[in-house]
């Protein structure tokens, strides 16, 4: 056969060409320099990431109640509540609005009964007999109100109002405000859990 | 023209008609009166919806709209909170008689002149089943019925 066994003399490779490992070692030393300063500052590439079109969404929150406000979603649908980028997204199995956090003149955060604001016991709990529908009224579970107000392109006013889970609410406030959204009231610190 | 309505400012079903193709909605203003955010957004999204839904005008534009700028003869709707009580669809689902919500706005609407059409003021209310919210889209309707009933 043509092909044999090569012999590689592995001492002439390495060792008779110092010119060559001085190019190695400089190139080395360039892309340390180069490289070192994303190994330790991640956050420029993520701020980049975070500006392109397919950004990961960094907060999302499912099962979402979008209680009015949603142009092209009607009112109490339940979605995907998301900061993608610099916008926050809210999105149902059909369409998909979303507000970019530098138009949003105003976020608020508060808790409030889901009843309160949902209606969610509606006439179904008034069906149960013996009063059972009243009874059940009783036990109503806590969540957050977020509310919107923000402008469009045309600088129409426009306003928002989400129910989400108690507590979900601040992250989600937080983070916009973090990216250019306004808020006149500060953003509480969580209250202590045991009274 | 439009001084058989500044007399009855409430009288509206037997007053003159004005036309006006289009329509700016400025946002609530709260008059000290203290209520929740989401009940002025909630009202603001109503007035929205519920005066698109008249057909009365070409264009409802919101407030801070660029376009509005020039619409000929826009009329301009301004609503401030006269009172508001939040009550509890928990409380009127178990008494039946106690927690109602109710909203009282005062609802101004001016011609291009700033000529007032419209001063008077208007309840919203959920008594008995549904949500606290529901008391907006009540306003909204009696709101848009004297938009009906006045263009």
């Amino acid at each position: 056969m043509s092909i044999q066994n090569p012999k590689v003399d592995v001492s002439v490779a390495t060792n008779s060409f110092p010119g060559v490992g001085a190019r190695i070692w400089t190139r080395g030393l360039f892309l340390l320099a180069v490289g070192a300063p994303l190994l330790f500052f991640p956050a420029p590439a993520r701020g980049q990431a975070a500006g392109a079109p397919q950004a990961a969404p960094s907060v999302v929150q499912t099962d979402i109640k979008l209680v009015i406000g949603g142009e092209t979603i009607k009112k109490n649908s339940e979605g995907t509540l998301s900061v993608v980028g610099s916008s926050l997204q809210f999105a149902t199995g059909k369409a998909k609005v979303e507000v970019k956090a530098s138009s949003i003149l105003d976020i608020f955060t508060n808790e409030d009964s889901r009843q309160d604001i949902t209606g969610a016991a509606k006439l179904a709990t008034m069906a149960i007999p013996y009063g059972g529908g009243r009874v059940l009224s009783l036990f109503s579970h806590g969540v957050e109100v977020l509310t919107l107000e923000f402008t469009d392109a045309n600088g129409g006013y426009h306003g928002m109002v989400f129910v989400l889970p108690k507590g979900q609410g601040a992250p989600i406030k937080k983070q916009l405000v973090a990216m250019g959204a306004k808020a006149s009231v500060p953003l509480a610190e969580p209250a202590p859990t045991n009274k | 023209m439009v001084g058989s309505l500044w007399g009855q400012p409430g009288d509206s079903k037997s007053a003159q008609k004005f036309s006006a193709s289009s329509i700016q909605i400025e946002p609530m203003d709260s008059n000290d009166v203290p209520m929740p955010p989401e009940f002025r957004v909630a009202i603001y999204e109503n007035l929205i919806a519920q005066i698109e839904k008249t057909g009365k005008f070409q264009h409802v534009y919101r407030s801070g709209d660029k376009d509005a700028a020039s619409a000929p003869d826009l009329v301009t709707l301004r609503t401030t909170a006269q009172s508001f009580t939040k009550g509890s669809q928990k409380k009127r689902e178990v008494t039946t008689v106690a927690g109602a919500t109710s909203i009282t706005l005062k609802v101004h609407i001016t011609d291009h002149a700033g000529q007032t059409l419209v001063d008077r003021d208007v309840q919203g209310k959920v008594r008995f089943l549904g949500e606290n919210l529901r008391a907006t889209y009540d306003f909204s309707k009696k709101v848009a019925t004297i938009i009906r009933n006045t263009f």
